[in-house]
C-alpha cells in the first residue's frame, strides 16, 4: 500500500517538474533569446495559459504527500523552513510578475517585470534542484523523524551541483518547449539555444552522476537504475541529434523522457526511504511515515481516480485550444 | 514573543489575506456561467460583460493561487505536530481539492481566458460552469477541514495520532455542509454587492450605463436573495452547531458571564473579562434563549460555568462576532431596499441608494473576515475541538525569531500584492467592460 502510494506521490511531482519545468524554464531562458520588448513577451505568450494549471500539480502533490505521508510531510516542511518560505516568496513573486507585465503599459515597467520574472523563476528551479540534492544526500534526522535544516548543511557543494544541473536542465527543456511552439525568429534562437545548453547539461549530468554513485552506493545494487541511466542516456544523446533535424517536438520529447528518466532515477536511489539519514544508512520510510490504514486506502483511491479524470479532461480541453497540453 | 502566539498571528494573517480573493473567486464565478450562456443566446453586451468578468475573476483567481500556496505549506512548516498527527484525516480534503477541484477550474480558467474563438459555444459554457463548480467544490474541500477541526468526526487516537475510521463522516458532516452553506452564501452576498457596486458606479459616472444598469439590477436581487440566505436558515444552523458542539465559543460570542434561564441578546455592550461582566449592554431580553434553542425561558451556558483556561479571546470573539451580524443586517436592509427601488422601477433614477451601493461593495469582505475570526478564535485554546490543543500544534524545530522573521516577509510581499491587485482590478473598471 504504501509503495503504491510512493509510486502516485512520485509521479505527480515528476509530472509538476515536467510541466511546470518547462514554463521555469522559458522565463529563465528568456532573457537570453530575446532581443526586444516583443520577444519578450512572446515567449511569456508562450506559456500564459498553462503556467497556473502546471502550477497547481505542486499543491496537488502537496495535498496527497499530506494525505498519504503526514509524518514526512510535517518532517520535510518544517525541517526546510526558511528554504520552503522563499520558495513561497518566489512563487508569489513570479506569479505575479507573470500577470502583470501586460497590464503595466510601459517599456521600463516590462524590462523591470521580465527580469523578476526571470530571476524568480531561476532561483526557484535552483531551490528545487538543491531540495532534490539534498533528499539524495541525506537529511540530519533525529529519532522522532524531525529535523533542523541549518542554511549550512543545506547548501553543500552536491546539492548545489544538483541545483545547477537543474538549473540548465530545466533552461533546456524550456527552450525545448519554445522550440516546439513558438514560431520565427524566437524558435530559431531556441533551438541554438539548445545546442549551446547540451554543453553545459552534459557537464552537469556527469558531475552529479558520479557525485551520487559515490554518495549512494546503493544504486550499484539495483540494477534496474542502470536501464533508467541508460535511458537517460540515450534521450539525452538524441536531444542533441535530432535537433538539427526538421521536427519541433522531438526535442522536446527527448528531453522530457531525459528529465523524467533522472527523476525515476532520483527515486530509485531513495526508496524505500522519503526521507533518507544523512550518513547513516536508515531513514523515515514510506512505511513509517505512511497515514491510516483506512486513509491510505481512500487516499490512493481517490487519488487515482481523481488523476484520471484530471488527465482525461485537461488532454481534451488543450487539444480544443489547438496546443500541446 | 512565544512561538505559539507567532504561528497563530502569521496563519491568521496569511489565511485573512488569502481569503479575499476566494469571496471574489466564489462569488463572481456563478455570474460568468450566466452572462457566458446568454452571450451563447446572441446577447452581444451579455458578451462583453462575460469577458470583463472573466479578468476580474482571473486576478482573483491568480492572487488566490499565490496566496493559497502557503496556507497549505504552512500545515507542515508552522504545525508539523498537528500535521504529523492529524495527517490521516485532515489531509484527505486538502487532497482532494487538489485533485477534484483545483484543477477543473484552472483548466477551464485557461479555456475561458484564451479560447474563446477557439473553442465551440457549447465547449465555452461548459467550461463556465466548469469553472464555477470547481470553485465551489474547492470551497467545499476546505470548510470541510475547517470544520472537522472545529467539530472532529470519524476517527479515533491509538498513540496520540489520529487515524482516519470513516471518510464519509468527514466529508457528510452535517456540521460541515452548513458552515459551507453559510460560506458560499456569503461569497454570494459579496459576489451581489460587487456587481451592483461596479454598476451603480457605472451609472452614476454617466458611462457604460446600459451595462451599469444590467450589473446593478443582478447585483441587488442576489444581494438580497444572498443576504437572506445568509441569515437563515445558513446563520441560524451555525448558531445551533456552535450551541450544541461549542457552548464556551456561544457565551464568547454573546458575552455571556453567567448561565441564564431566558437569556438576553447583546445588541452593544463591552466585554469586561476581568470583572466577568458586559459593560453598558443594550439587550433584547431572553432572545439569546430564543435563537439558541427555540425557547424563550431555555438555559444557556455562561462563561464561568467552564475553567478560565478553556476561554476563547472573549473580546476579539464578541467583537467579531457583532460585526458580523451588524453588517449582515445592514446588508439585508439594503439589499431590500435597493429591490424594492427596482420593483417600483425608480431604482436607477435614485442616487442615494446608488451612491449606497457603491459605497458598501467593500463591507461584505469584512463582514465576512470577521466571521472568520469569530469562527476561528472562537474555538481557542483547541486546534482540533476537544482533541488537541493550538499549543500542541507547533512545530517544534522551528523557533519563534524565524517565524516573525517570516511573518514580517509575509507582511511584505503581500503589501505590494494587494497593491498591485488592487491596482489591476480598478484598471480594469476603469477600462470598463465595452473594452476589448
Amino acid at each position: 500500500m504504501s509503495d503504491v502510494a510512493f509510486v502516485i506521490l512520485a509521479f505527480m511531482i515528476a509530472v509538476y517538474v515536467l510541466l511546470d519545468g518547462y514554463d521555469l524554464g522559458v522565463a529563465a531562458l528568456a532573457p537570453f533569446i530575446s532581443r526586444s520588448d516583443k520577444d519578450r513577451a512572446e515567449a511569456m505568450h508562450a506559456i500564459g495559459p498553462y503556467w497556473n494549471g502546471n502550477e497547481v500539480w505542486l499543491i496537488a502533490a502537496g495535498g496527497v504527500s499530506f494525505a498519504l505521508f503526514p509524518l514526512a510531510y510535517a518532517s520535510a516542511f518544517s525541517g526546510f523552513y526558511l528554504p520552503f518560505m522563499i520558495v513561497l516568496w518566489l512563487l508569489m513573486f513570479r506569479g505575479i510578475a507573470m500577470e502583470v507585465r501586460e497590464h503595466f503599459p510601459s517599456e521600463i515597467w516590462h524590462a523591470f517585470w521580465d527580469t523578476a520574472f526571470s530571476l524568480s523563476s531561476a532561483l526557484l528551479i535552483l531551490l528545487f534542484g538543491v531540495t532534490i540534492g539534498n533528499l539524495v544526500r541525506g537529511l540530519p534526522l533525529h529519532a522522532s523523524g524531525f529535523f533542523l535544516g541549518t542554511f549550512a548543511f543545506l547548501l553543500n557543494p552536491y546539492a548545489l551541483a544538483v541545483g545547477l544541473f537543474a538549473v540548465a536542465a530545466l533552461t533546456e527543456h524550456g527552450a525545448t518547449f519554445l522550440t516546439m511552439v513558438a514560431s520565427g525568429e524566437i524558435a530559431q534562437r531556441s533551438r541554438a539555444a539548445i545546442g549551446r545548453l547540451w554543453w553545459i547539461v552534459l557537464a552537469l549530468y556527469l558531475i552529479v552522476t558520479i557525485f551520487t554513485l559515490a554518495i549512494r552506493p546503493v544504486a550499484f545494487a539495483r540494477p534496474w537504475l542502470a536501464l533508467v541511466a541508460l535511458v537517460s542516456l540515450v534521450a539525452f544523446v538524441l536531444l542533441r541529434t535530432r535537433l538539427s533535424g526538421e521536427s519541433r517536438v522531438a526535442p522536446f520529447v527527448c528531453s522530457t523522457v531525459f528529465i523524467a528518466s533522472l527523476l525515476v532515477a532520483a527515486v530509485g536511489t531513495i526508496y524505500p526511504y522519503l526521507l533518507p539519514d544523512f550518513g547513516g544508512s536508515g531513514g523515515l520510510t514510506i512505511y513509517a511515515a505512511s497515514a491510516s490504514p483506512h486513509a491510505m486506502v481512500w487516499g490512493i483511491g481517490a487519488t487515482l481516480v481523481g488523476l484520471v479524470a484530471v488527465s482525461t479532461y485537461s488532454i481534451l480541453a488543450f487539444r480544443r485550444l489547438g496546443a500541446p497540453a | 514573543m512565544d512561538i505559539v502566539t507567532v504561528d497563530r498571528l502569521q496563519f491568521a494573517f496569511t489565511v485573512m489575506f488569502h481569503y479575499l480573493f476566494p469571496i471574489g473567486t466564489l462569488g463572481i464565478a456563478p455570474f460568468i456561467a450566466w452572462y457566458v450562456y446568454r452571450a451563447s443566446t446572441g446577447d452581444a453586451e451579455a458578451d462583453s460583460i462575460a469577458r470583463f468578468l472573466t479578468k476580474i475573476f482571473a486576478f482573483n483567481f491568480a492572487a488566490g493561487v499565490v496566496t493559497g500556496i502557503p496556507m497549505e505549506f504552512q500545515f507542515g512548516t508552522n504545525w508539523a505536530t498537528f500535521s504529523a498527527k492529524s495527517g490521516s484525516v485532515i489531509g484527505q480534503p486538502l487532497a482532494m481539492e487538489g485533485v477534484y477541484a483545483f484543477f477543473l477550474e484552472s483548466v477551464f480558467l485557461g479555456v475561458l481566458l484564451y479560447g474563446k474563438k477557439r473553442v465551440s459555444p457549447r465547449w465555452y459554457i461548459a467550461s463556465a460552469v466548469c469553472v464555477w463548480i470547481g470553485s465551489w467544490i474547492s470551497g467545499y474541500f476546505i470548510v470541510a477541514t475547517n470544520a472537522w477541526m472545529q467539530h472532529p468526526v470519524g476517527y479515533h487516537v491509538t498513540n496520540g495520532t489520529i487515524e482516519l475510521d470513516s471518510i464519509a463522516a468527514v466529508l457528510f458532516s452535517s456540521f460541515a455542509w452548513w458552515q459551507f452553506a453559510h460560506v458560499i452564501v456569503s461569497a454570494a452576498l459579496a459576489g451581489g454587492f460587487i456587481l451592483a457596486g461596479i454598476g451603480s458606479y457605472y451609472v452614476l459616472a454617466r458611462r457604460d450605463e446600459s451595462i451599469g444598469r444590467r450589473f446593478t439590477r443582478a447585483g441587488v436581487i442576489v444581494a438580497f436573495i444572498a443576504s437572506c440566505l445568509v441569515i437563515f436558515p445558513t446563520g441560524d444552523r451555525n448558531g445551533h452547531d456552535v450551541t450544541i458542539n461549542q457552548p464556551i465559543k456561544l457565551a464568547a460570542m454573546e458575552g455571556l458571564f453567567e448561565t441564564t434561564h431566558g437569556a438576553p441578546l447583546a445588541i452593544i455592550g463591552m466585554p469586561d473579562v476581568a470583572n466577568k461582566k458586559l459593560i453598558d449592554p443594550i439587550v433584547v431580553p431572553r432572545f439569546l434563549s430564543f435563537l439558541a434553542y427555540g425557547n424563550f425561558d431555555a438555559n444557556v451556558d455562561g462563561l464561568t460555568n467552564y475553567a478560565t483556561v478553556l476561554w476563547p479571546p472573549v473580546e476579539l470573539t464578541y467583537y467579531a462576532y457583532h460585526v458580523m451580524v451588524g453588517f449582515g443586517t445592514i446588508f439585508l436592509a439594503a439589499s431590500a431596499l435597493a429591490v424594492l427601488l427596482l420593483l417600483l422601477k425608480r431604482l436607477e433614477g435614485t442616487r442615494g441608494m446608488l451612491w449606497a451601493l457603491m459605497l458598501l461593495m467593500p463591507f461584505p469582505y469584512i463582514a465576512i473576515e470577521a466571521g472568520w475570526v469569530t469562527s476561528e478564535v472562537g474555538r481557542q485554546p483547541w486546534i482540533i475541538y476537544g482533541v488537541m490543543r493550538t499549543s500542541e500544534g507547533v512545530s517544534a524545530n522551528v523557533n519563534s525569531g524565524e517565524v516573525l522573521f517570516t511573518l514580517i516577509g509575509f507582511l511584505g510581499m503581500y503589501f505590494m500584492l494587494g497593491v498591485t491587485f488592487l491596482y489591476l482590478v480598478l484598471r480594469e473598471i476603469g477600462l470598463g467592460p465595452a473594452h476589448e
